[in-house]
């Protein structure tokens, strides 16, 4: 079996240079257009979030974005921090950070029903309550929320639905978490960040590459011959994988379809969200 | 050829995408129409893979010949019956080049296929992105009678339905995806084309709801002369069975002669203006 694609780590390989361009340019086009005052994002002091942050401030400037650190007791780590504000000191954007736990407690503690061992629940509040932070800040300040989604991730579906991956626009979705990574060394991110282990840090020691059972770089080449149609035995054969093993995570693309789109409707009349109603964004 | 034939419309529901599931389904309806006494069942548009594939297409398509008209020409042979069933169909000359495929099966195994000329790409429609129009208007002369196949949309330009009863169908099957909104035009032109060209119309409509699109069922035998023979219930899975006599042709064809009234010369004229539009 062979085809025109081999799958191996250069095929993920861009001209970084025109990568950051390209993202730099539809940034500042969309934040024009919008007439926005700038741009939110929250910063967790991970490799995607810092990227989107720094590529902000350079395509804008600095003083429109705002990056917000939203630490909570359970998985805070200092760490994160410092490298949050290592990146914002580098491409001088501004910061706020604010610890949730508070708003968590509260939160947590008007759910009758509550379950503090139901940890995906739990975890999901603590996305759903960034994203709040975020989007109360882009209306106060008359600004727009910037997503920090990869490829990798937005595919699979291992993000939290309406929560991290909410945002008005999310300019590095359309890259794969190995080629964030090297975007971000491209355009100067320290490498600690760049190297260090992801984490939603939806709670304590939650490390992605271990809860998905698969490193990124063969994720990503498993995702881009998916991308690509190739079949599943190919890809298997191509990256001496096991067949069941990228048939999981065909699986898992599909399936997580629903978290990618509006909410599906029926259809009743003549033009329909999501259906047949097909606009341009426009600002009247 | 017999003079009359009874019809089963196999009005279901798929499995989006799984083709092994609608294949047994199609297996089952085929077997409960013949303990019924059914000759020819037909089933809706892209029965073996469900309509709303979008890009799964690319994997869900089949060469005819190929895995799935096998599998429905062994069941045709095994129970006697002739099938209209619809499916994806890949080119054989090409990896990706897609068409939307009606296929009759016999006894006697494969007969024919037709591939749906007008593709609809509008609304919640998207089928010229993924398939290229077919060409071709066969009409398969068989021992249930001369039959045309036409595919959902098609029933929306008469001069498909013309063209097949020109060269001698007396039986128009439709096989249909339609969604719920677009009921009452179908209802309309179903009858339509039935009377038009004096000739039968066995119209086999999808049900269930796919990707938040509710097909209506509704499938019905339509004689020369407008009336419905027998309908399939609304909105849900239903097998009926009706019965035609070619010779209930001949009263509607001479006191509303449209084949003997046709004028030729206007045609000429219609693609000039047709042109121009």
């Amino acid at each position: 079996m062979g085809g025109y694609l081999k799958l191996g780590p250069t095929i993920l390989d861009l001209d970084w240079s025109t990568v950051e361009t390209k993202v730099k340019l539809f940034i500042k086009d969309y934040v024009e257009k919008s007439q926005a005052k700038g741009i939110v994002l929250g910063l967790s002091g991970g490799v995607d979030s810092c990227t989107i942050a720094a590529l902000s401030a350079l395509a804008i400037g600095g003083d429109r974005v705002f990056g917000l650190l939203l630490p909570e007791q359970e998985t805070y780590n200092t760490r994160d921090v410092e490298h949050a504000k290592l990146v914002a000191e580098k491409f001088g954007f501004k910061t706020e950070i604010i610890d949730i736990t508070p708003a968590l407690e509260t939160f947590y503690n008007s759910i009758p029903i509550f379950e503090p061992t139901e940890k995906l629940c739990k975890g999901n509040v603590k996305a759903r309550t960034r994203m709040t932070y975020w989007y109360y800040y882009a209306n106060r300040l008359d600004m727009l929320v910037c997503g920090s989604s990869n490829k990798s991730e937005t595919m699979i579906g291992y993000f939290t639905k309406w929560g991290d991956v909410a945002a008005d626009i999310s300019p590095l979705m359309d890259l794969y978490k190995t080629q964030v990574r090297k975007l971000a060394h491209h355009i100067g991110i320290p490498k600690e960040i760049v190297i260090k282990p992801a984490s939603p840090a939806l709670w304590p020691g939650q490390l992605a590459e271990k809860e998905l059972g698969i490193k990124y770089e063969t994720l990503d080449l498993i995702l881009y011959g998916l991308e690509h149609f190739m079949k599943i035995e190919e890809i298997a054969q191509q990256l001496d994988v096991e067949k069941e093993q990228v048939s999981k995570i065909k699986c898992r693309w599909l399936s997580m379809e629903h978290k990618r789109r509006m909410p599906l409707t029926t259809k009743i009349q003549y033009r329909t969200m999501g259906a047949d109603f097909r606009l341009p964004r426009t600002r009247c | 050829m017999k003079e009359k034939i009874k019809i089963a419309l196999a009005q279901i529901s798929c499995k989006r995408g799984d083709k092994a599931e609608n294949t047994r389904k199609i297996e089952r309806e085929v077997t409960e129409a013949k303990q019924q006494g059914a000759e020819l069942v037909i089933f809706p548009e892209l029965s073996v893979t469900g309509y709303t594939m979008r890009d799964q297409i690319y994997e869900l398509a089949e060469t005819i010949p190929g895995h799935s008209t096998t599998v429905i020409e062994k069941l045709a042979k095994k129970t006697g019956t002739y099938i209209v069933f619809g499916m994806p169909e890949l080119s054989e000359k090409t990896q990706a080049t897609i068409y939307n495929t009606a296929v009759l099966v016999s006894p006697d195994g494969f007969i024919g296929k037709y591939r749906k000329m007008y593709l609809p790409t509008h609304s919640v429609f998207e089928e010229k992105r993924y398939f290229r129009p077919g060409y071709q208007t066969p009409v398969f002369e068989t021992e249930l009678g001369k039959m045309g196949l036409i595919i959902c949309y098609d029933i929306f330009f008469p001069e498909v339905s013309r063209l097949a009863r020109l060269k001698g169908a007396e039986l128009i099957v439709c096989i249909s995806a339609s969604p719920a909104t677009r009921k009452a035009f179908f209802e309309t032109l179903t009858a339509a084309r039935a009377i038009e060209n004096t000739a039968f119309l066995a119209y086999v409509n999808l049900v269930g709801i796919e990707d938040g699109l509710q097909f209506w069922g509704g499938s019905r035998l339509i004689g020369p002369n407008g009336k419905a023979l027998i309908e399939a219930k609304y909105d849900e899975e239903d097998l009926v069975i009706g019965e035609i006599h070619y010779a209930d042709t001949r009263p509607t064809e001479t006191f509303v002669p449209m084949l003997k009234d046709l004028r030729p010369e206007l045609f000429d004229k219609l693609k000039e203006t047709a042109e121009k539009l």
